[in-house]
């Protein structure tokens, strides 16, 4: 099998001919991932050709090939990337490469298929030749998949790399037969390779690592032994035999060292400090990337491929570009974990003078994109949320001026005191005709008094502005008559009326947020039962083992999960933090279903608790409840965009079009389509 | 804190007949007439003894509001006691029972124990509902019935612990397989000395502990 398939890659390679029949019957893997793998070798191979210049055709002979070797580039597991490792020989000397299984859509546009060309360039292992390679090291787990992780003679380490499907035995045999490699003296699990030179001596002195002393010490041990340089020597001189016998020997004994070692766990440690080290580089050099475009010549930085490829791409790089002083980084751990987490740190609120930086002189947001992104990251600072929340929530257009801006202003007062006096105008007399006013207005007049009512703007009896917030509500519930009002309306409507200060602006962003959130108030829950079904699905996505926890404790309908996602939060959080909450989903600046996504976040948090307790229904329901006020915003936000950028396009398709807050999808009978028991 | 067993109970009933305030009362003894509404549910819980044994009553106060009866329903399951309320005040809130009992009758056990509650009788000058026609209803349809007032405190205590009573008899009397959580009832051990013992759970079908 090993050989058949070396020597059918290696013809394909001979023929310049794609493999994907022979690729197909051998792989395991589904129809999808066989047809990426099969377009990724063969874009692998003409990138190998372009290398080598034009005109001449390059021989490459594959020795060794393995589909399903992976990385985790994130700490989640729907994060791993599956790709194809593979030696292979060309004008005699050895080379690696790793490809990810994603490749070209060959329907895309001539743009979007250069851009995801960048960033499969910036990502791959192409060409990595193995006299770059100062060691290897190999791990074996009780549990889970082994894996390798390769050092070079620079100092880098690449991630590791997780063999899925086996053949690391395989690799180290053929490793062996092209190179020097010898396990460490100190580590039976790090591999060798090649000479020792004094670079990586100094790489290791100016990063003062722990353990660097034994590390160099193996080192300077192995390089007092003579061993033939040149692998064409190796392969064809009489000491060839010699070697040969002795790697298998190496190989067959499969030495184990039962012993508490303290330089294995030094070893240990260097590779972690490595890892951070990896990253570090990586982000610096997909920087480097970025500012030269240059797609040829060997790139040993990697970012994960973007799965969305627009302008949002581009500003998430330059953001995600992180720079720490390469001591302080090295120093502490904790503060590195800190300094790498996935999801941006939080920043400062939008202040007075940033947002006049985001106006032209008459008024209009002249990049409305970058404005979301500031209000996504850190909010707004009080004094202009008054302003910026007709923005986002589109009540003023971006591009509109000042002066529109008043007028508009003036109008929408007009067409409000006309819709107020609408019910302000029915008589007590009539109202003994009007059940359904009637009905409502008991209830609005009930729930206005249990609104908020601990945050001194509604505190205290005759409180004016408890009023003015029934206004607004019953004059909703003639402006939009079919859907009326809705318990849960008035906890959205309360923190709008705090920040506007006004009851016809108030109105109007509050009937603009119900055009999207109105279908979480359907007679039907129709709006709340997509909600919590694409969550279900999220959860699937992102955390197979919590949801078929969910789904063996009978708890798959997510109604624990009803009160966050029908008020958006409001319970969980202080009213200054649900203001904070809520204007960075507002921005929808990467998914308009942000706050499903926090959902998961929150629900991964604490899964510890949830599956280790082995909670049931009743049990999780009332733990969830009890989580108000416990939850870190700032945590969770984060949490939630790694677990956006993590889902990209698979998560936007766990979520049907039309999924509150989405627009709905018009239907024959209007916005909101339901039987009227009473009329 | 231990317990011999933990009854599930369910306060359902319209928006605004005082669910919220009678629970508050009975967990806190105290009367609070300003509090947020309910969305979703919100829990409670207080020990009391029948018999010298310790048991725990875990109380759900449901959301009223119509819409919401589909997601508030899958809170009845395993519920071994419901107080069904409605405010006196309004007839509404007395004519919607009938709704509100089928729906108890559909999604929670055959055996729960359903105690009908006319709250807020401090207010007899308001008045829409006569004491004879709360009887009659409960009467008609199998369930105890008492009037009491959220706000003076009178009748709730009697109303959660009547309540239990009957569930507790029905356990002595078999109709209740304790082992069964379905039917609302946990079985704990009771450790009358221990501190800050966990509240275990016995998988013994039909023992009684302690």
């Amino acid at each position: 099998m090993r050989r058949e398939e070396a020597s059918a890659a290696a013809a394909a390679a001979e023929a310049g001919t794609p493999r994907s029949p022979d690729l197909h019957d051998l792989s395991d893997d589904s129809d999808y991932a066989a047809a990426a793998a099969a377009s990724s070798s063969h874009s692998a191979m003409r990138s190998d050709l372009v290398d080598q210049g034009s005109g001449e055709t390059a021989k490459v002979d594959v020795v060794y090939e393995k589909e399903r070797v992976t990385i985790h580039p994130t700490q989640y597991g729907s994060g791993r990337i599956s790709g194809k490792l593979r030696l292979y020989l060309q004008q005699g000397s050895l080379f690696l490469s790793w490809e990810p299984n994603e490749g070209v859509d060959s329907l895309s546009s001539n743009s979007a298929t250069m851009e995801i060309e960048k960033y499969r360039n910036l990502y791959t292992i192409k060409a990595l030749p193995l006299s770059d390679v100062r060691f290897i090291r190999k791990h074996t787990p009780t549990f889970g998949f082994e894996y390798i992780i390769i050092v070079l003679s620079s100092g880098l380490a690449f991630p590791p790399f997780y063999f899925y499907n086996g053949g690391l035995r395989e690799l180290f045999a053929t490793l062996k037969k092209h190179v020097f490699i010898i396990r460490s003296d100190d580590d039976p699990n790090v591999f060798l390779v090649n000479d020792f030179q004094d670079p990586l001596q100094k790489s290791l002195s100016s990063l003062e690592l722990p353990g660097v002393a034994t590390v160099a010490n193996a080192m300077s041990r192995q390089n007092s032994l003579s061993f033939t340089s040149s692998v064409d020597e190796a392969r064809h001189g009489s000491d060839a035999k010699h070697g040969a016998s002795s790697s298998m020997t190496e190989y067959v004994s499969k030495q184990k060292h039962r012993s508490n070692d303290p330089g294995r766990d030094l070893s240990i440690q260097v590779l972690e400090k490595f890892s951070l080290v990896t990253k570090f580089a990586r982000d610096t050099t997909s920087s480097l990337f970025r500012e030269n475009h240059s797609s040829g010549g060997h790139t040993y930085g990697r970012q994960q491929q973007e799965y969305v490829l627009d302008n949002r791409a581009n500003d998430k790089y330059k953001d995600q570009q992180i720079t720490p002083d390469k001591d302080s980084l090295l120093s502490d751990s904790m503060e590195s974990n800190k300094i790498l987490a996935w999801g941006k740190p939080r920043e400062q609120p939008l202040s007075v003078d940033e947002w006049r930086s985001f106006l032209d002189p008459e008024g209009r947001v002249m990049d409305s994109k970058a404005l979301r992104k500031k209000v996504f990251y850190g909010g707004i600072d009080h004094v202009l949320r008054k302003e910026v929340w007709k923005f986002l929530l589109g009540y003023h257009e971006y591009d509109s001026t000042y002066a529109e801006r008043e007028y508009l202003a003036v109008m929408k007062r007009t067409e409000y005191e006309a819709i107020k006096s609408q019910w302000k105008s029915i008589s007590s007399t009539q109202a003994k005709r009007f059940t359904k006013f009637r009905e409502r207005k008991g209830l609005i007049d009930k729930d206005v008094v249990r609104t908020d009512r601990s945050v001194p703007y509604y505190e205290g009896d005759d409180n004016q502005n408890v009023l003015v917030l029934r206004d607004i509500l019953l004059t909703y519930s003639f402006y939009n008559f079919d859907l009326g009002y809705c318990q849960g309306m008035s906890d959205f409507l309360a923190p709008i009326l705090y920040v506007m200060e006004d009851e016809s602006e108030s109105f109007w962003c509050f009937a603009i947020l119900m055009e999207r959130l109105g279908a979480n108030f359907n007679r039907d829950q129709n709006g709340m039962h997509a909600q919590l079904l694409a969550l279900s699905k999220l959860v699937e996505l992102l955390d197979p083992q919590l949801h078929n926890y969910f789904r063996k404790n009978d708890c798959l309908n997510y109604f624990f999960c009803f009160r966050w996602v029908l008020i958006q939060f409001k319970r969980e959080f202080s009213f200054d933090q649900i203001m904070l909450l809520w204007e960075v989903l507002w921005t929808h600046y990467w998914s308009e279903h942000f706050h499903l996504y926090l959902c998961v976040a929150i629900l991964k948090r604490y899964r510890s608790r949830i599956i280790g307790e082995q909670m049931d229904f009743d049990t999780l329901l009332k733990f969830i409840n009890e989580l108000s006020g416990e939850i870190n915003l700032d945590r969770a936000i984060q949490d939630a965009e790694a677990l956006c950028d993590q889902a990209g396009p698979n998560g936007a398709a766990c979520i049907p079009p039309g999924t509150p807050p989405s627009m709905p999808i018009e239907t024959d009978g209007g916005l909101y389509v339901q039987e009227d028991e009473v009329m | 804190m231990s317990y011999a067993y933990l009854f599930k109970y369910i306060i359902i009933g319209d928006t605004g007949v005082g669910k919220s305030c009678l629970l508050l009362q009975f967990t806190d003894k105290r009367f609070q007439p300003v509090h947020d509404l309910t969305i979703g549910v919100e829990f409670g819980a207080r020990m009391i003894t029948i018999d010298n044994k310790p048991i725990k009553l875990q109380i759900w106060d449901t959301a009223g509001q119509e819409s919401f009866r589909s997601i508030t329903r899958s809170y009845y399951r395993g519920a071994a006691g419901a107080l069904l309320v409605y405010d006196i005040t309004r007839r509404e809130t007395f004519n919607h029972l009938a709704s509100w009992l089928e729906d108890a009758r559909q999604h929670a056990n055959a055996n729960m124990t359903v105690m009908l509650i006319g709250n807020k009788c401090d207010l007899s000058h308001r008045r829409a509902v006569s004491y004879e026609e709360g009887e009659q209803f409960a009467k008609e349809h199998g369930l105890v019935f008492m009037e009491a007032s959220a706000k003076t405190a009178q009748n709730v205590e009697e109303a959660f612990i009547k309540t239990a009573g009957t569930i507790y008899k029905k356990i002595q009397d078999g109709v209740f397989d304790v082992s069964n959580e379905s039917y609302g009832i946990k079985v704990g051990y009771a450790v009358p000395n221990a501190s800050g013992g966990g509240a275990g759970s016995s998988s013994q079908g039909g023992g009684c502990c302690g």
